[in-house]
């Protein structure tokens, strides 16, 4: 589904992303961790497009298309959902508005017809419930006034409705209490399928409790520096990121 | 630049030949005095940002042209009169069509031709002095103590010039007794192809206990102008809940006065304007803090685009012994070109001990961080962006006063921001 080959990325100055290199497969649960700084989220955002990083060598193709000459809302219609390590607040855009806008400028991407208003809130209900939202939230304004907790949850919700191909969830567990943490978790195994591939991009082994990854890789100095399966989480957890480190410049 | 005046014979013989009544002292008085003063320049502090040239030439041909009156347009008046559910006072080009306004009708309001206590001049206002001399009709609109109504009172101010350049004068009084509460939409709008120019003047005074909520809603055609001023007195525990939303106009200048006469008064006035290429719209308030405990809060928010020019200047005075005083005062301005203009000025004068005042203005561009979030959600960057301009004007609009018509200024709102984008004209 995704093959990210030798990817280089600066902003501004910066060098953060110095040749990655990754394969994820339709089906799989990626668990991307590393130290502040390594490139994470740098990583996340290039894939989902941001302007400010700039590309300067590699490739990433996406269901068989360069990925990197699409746009950021191209790529959301074509299925990849970032979830934010902080969600935007957007007083006066409705939650319920940019959800429906979101669906239905996939719907139309598909050939769909917009979704029926009543199947719409049916919809988000019944996510919001799981999640544990008050259905209120709908009808506030995008994350404004939101706990972290509360926008973390709404990122989830974002990505029930959308049902994306690839979903990556930057540091979706960060900040949050146990509730929130199960809950978000909870979202996320929801989505498990063999069709869909989920990329964790974590700081703590933590998250790794609730969604077991078929895949962890360690990020360190914008590379992949170790890559294993979930006893590598467990192993960071013990010896540190240092170690990852050490072991790379060896 | 001099001060310019108008031609003094055509001026004389315009206020002579209105109709010999009640206003008739009154009228050859503030003629007189605008005489000695004529037009504010931007010499004077006020009127720094803002050249009444333009005002000023639509004045001399209309004293020039001497035409007489206009039909109104009565398709529009019923057409609003069918989206807004309101007792209409309609004043088309500066006089009152009777048959057209039903507020007659509504228990509770008394509306009479307009009663001037004093000789109703003002000091410190030439455009009040103008508006005077010129009044062909004022009206006074009492409230009667204990009445509360949700049906609001609207006041219709249409004007058209369709043969010839039009002058229009607007004067109401309006008084709320002890206890009263009343809603009002003051719904400015013109057509024509020939230019205009309204100067409309409202008194409020709010008895003990009485409560306005207020609307003002600009949309007139953009080769038209018009000056307002809202005086508003607040008596012991009484309040004022006020947005003024600005679309359209050449040349707008809005003052805002508030005096807090009474103890536990409120005064909460918000805005929202939005211009575009040719336009010039100016917001002047000014708060007088003479007693407290009592607060007021004003947000002012602009979207601008193309060659246009805004003024937000917010004066709040806290008077010596005005103890108890909270003041809060915002402008934000969304600018969409690099050829907008703001000036915005936060004047804040504190004569009393404790007092909490507080200002903040900011002006930028849209959130770039908000844009790609939306993009990310698969909204392409020009839906992003007019969803996030849309938003930055609801906030003033979800706030404004009479929510029932929430529903209709978002249109209009939303309209307005579609043509800008665009640049199509109104």
């Amino acid at each position: 589904m995704l093959e990210i080959r030798n990817l280089k990325a600066s902003i501004g100055d910066a060098d953060i992303l110095n040749g990655v290199s990754l394969t994820v497969n339709a089906g799989e649960v990626h668990a991307i961790m590393g130290p502040n700084g390594s490139g994470k989220s740098t990583l996340a955002q290039v894939i989902a497009g941001h302007e400010d990083y700039e590309v300067t060598d590699g490739t990433v193709s996406y269901k068989g298309q360069d990925l990197l000459a699409l746009e950021p809302e191209e790529r959301a219609r074509e299925g990849i959902f970032l979830g934010f390590q902080y969600p935007v607040e957007i007083p006066g855009v409705n939650n319920a508005y940019l959800l429906k806008a979101a669906v239905n400028a996939k719907r139309e991407h598909q050939g769909l017809d917009e979704i029926d208003a009543f199947e719409f809130l049916k919809l988000a209900r019944e996510k919001m419930a799981v999640l544990g939202m008050d259905p209120k939230f709908l009808n506030r304004g995008v994350n404004e006034g939101f706990s972290g907790g509360e926008k973390k949850r709404n990122e989830i919700l974002q990505m029930a409705m959308l049902e994306p191909s690839l979903a990556i969830l930057d540091e979706t567990d960060s900040g949050l209490d146990i509730d929130a943490l199960r809950a978000v978790a909870g979202g996320v195994n929801a989505l498990r399928d063999p069709e869909r591939a989920i990329v964790l991009v974590t700081h703590y082994q933590r998250l790794l409790d609730y969604v077991e990854p078929d895949f962890v890789h360690v990020l360190s100095e914008g590379r992949i520096a170790r890559s294993g399966d979930k006893s590598l989480a467990l192993e960071l957890e013990e010896k540190g990121y240092e170690w990852v480190r050490e072991a790379a410049n060896a | 630049m001099s001060r310019r005046s108008l031609p003094i014979d055509a001026l004389d013989r315009t206020v002579s030949a209105l109709s010999d009544d009640a206003l008739a002292d009154a009228r050859r008085a503030a003629l007189e005095q605008f005489k000695k003063r004529g037009f504010p320049t931007t010499r004077d502090e006020d009127w720094k940002y803002t050249d009444l040239s333009n005002v000023i030439d639509i004045s001399e041909r209309w004293l020039e042209s001497s035409t007489g009156t206009q039909p109104t347009d009565v398709d529009r008046v019923r057409e609003l009169q069918t989206a807004i559910d309101a007792a209409w006072l309609v004043i088309a080009n500066g006089e009152l069509n009777r048959d057209l306004s039903t507020a007659f009708d509504d228990d509770g309001i008394e509306i009479s031709p307009l009663r001037l206590d004093d000789n109703g001049l003002r000091l410190d206002d030439p455009l009040a002095d103008l508006n005077l001399a010129l009044l062909r009709q004022g009206h006074s609109v009492s409230i009667a103590a204990d009445r509360s109504s949700a049906r609001p009172i609207g006041l219709l101010i249409i004007d058209s010039a369709d043969t010839a350049p039009t002058l229009s004068q607007v004067r109401i009084d309006i008084e709320l007794q002890a206890n009263a509460e009343a809603h009002f939409i003051e719904y400015h709008v013109s057509a024509g192809d020939d230019e205009h120019y309204s100067n409309a003047h409202i008194n409020v005074i709010n008895r003990s206990n009485a409560r306005t909520n207020y609307l003002r809603f600009q949309n007139r055609a953009l080769h038209h102008s018009q000056t307002t001023r809202l005086s508003v007195r607040l008596e012991t525990n009484s309040a004022i809940s006020h947005c003024g939303i600005d679309l359209g106009g050449r040349l707008t200048r809005n003052d805002l006065t508030i005096d807090i006469l009474g103890q536990g008064a409120s005064a909460i006035f918000d805005g929202l304007y939005i211009a575009t290429e040719g336009q010039h719209v100016d917001n002047h308030t000014r708060i007088d803090h003479r007693v407290g405990p009592a607060v007021s809060a004003q947000e002012y928010r602009g979207i601008l685009s193309g060659r246009c020019r805004a003024i937000w200047n917010g004066k709040a005075i806290v008077h010596a012994g005005a103890d108890g005083t909270d003041a809060q005062q915002a402008n934000h301005n969304l600018l969409l070109s690099e050829h907008a203009e703001i000036d915005a000025k936060p004047e804040l004068e504190i004569y009393a001990d404790e007092v909490k005042c507080a200002h903040g203005t900011t002006v930028g561009q849209l959130d770039e961080r908000a844009l790609f979030y939306l993009r990310s959600r698969g909204l392409d960057r020009e839906r992003a962006k007019r969803v996030l301009t849309r938003a930055f004007a609801t906030s003033i609009v979800n706030k404004s006063p009479i929510p029932e018509l929430h529903e209709l200024i978002g249109h209009a709102v939303e309209q307005r921001l579609r043509d800008l984008a665009t640049g199509a004209p109104q």
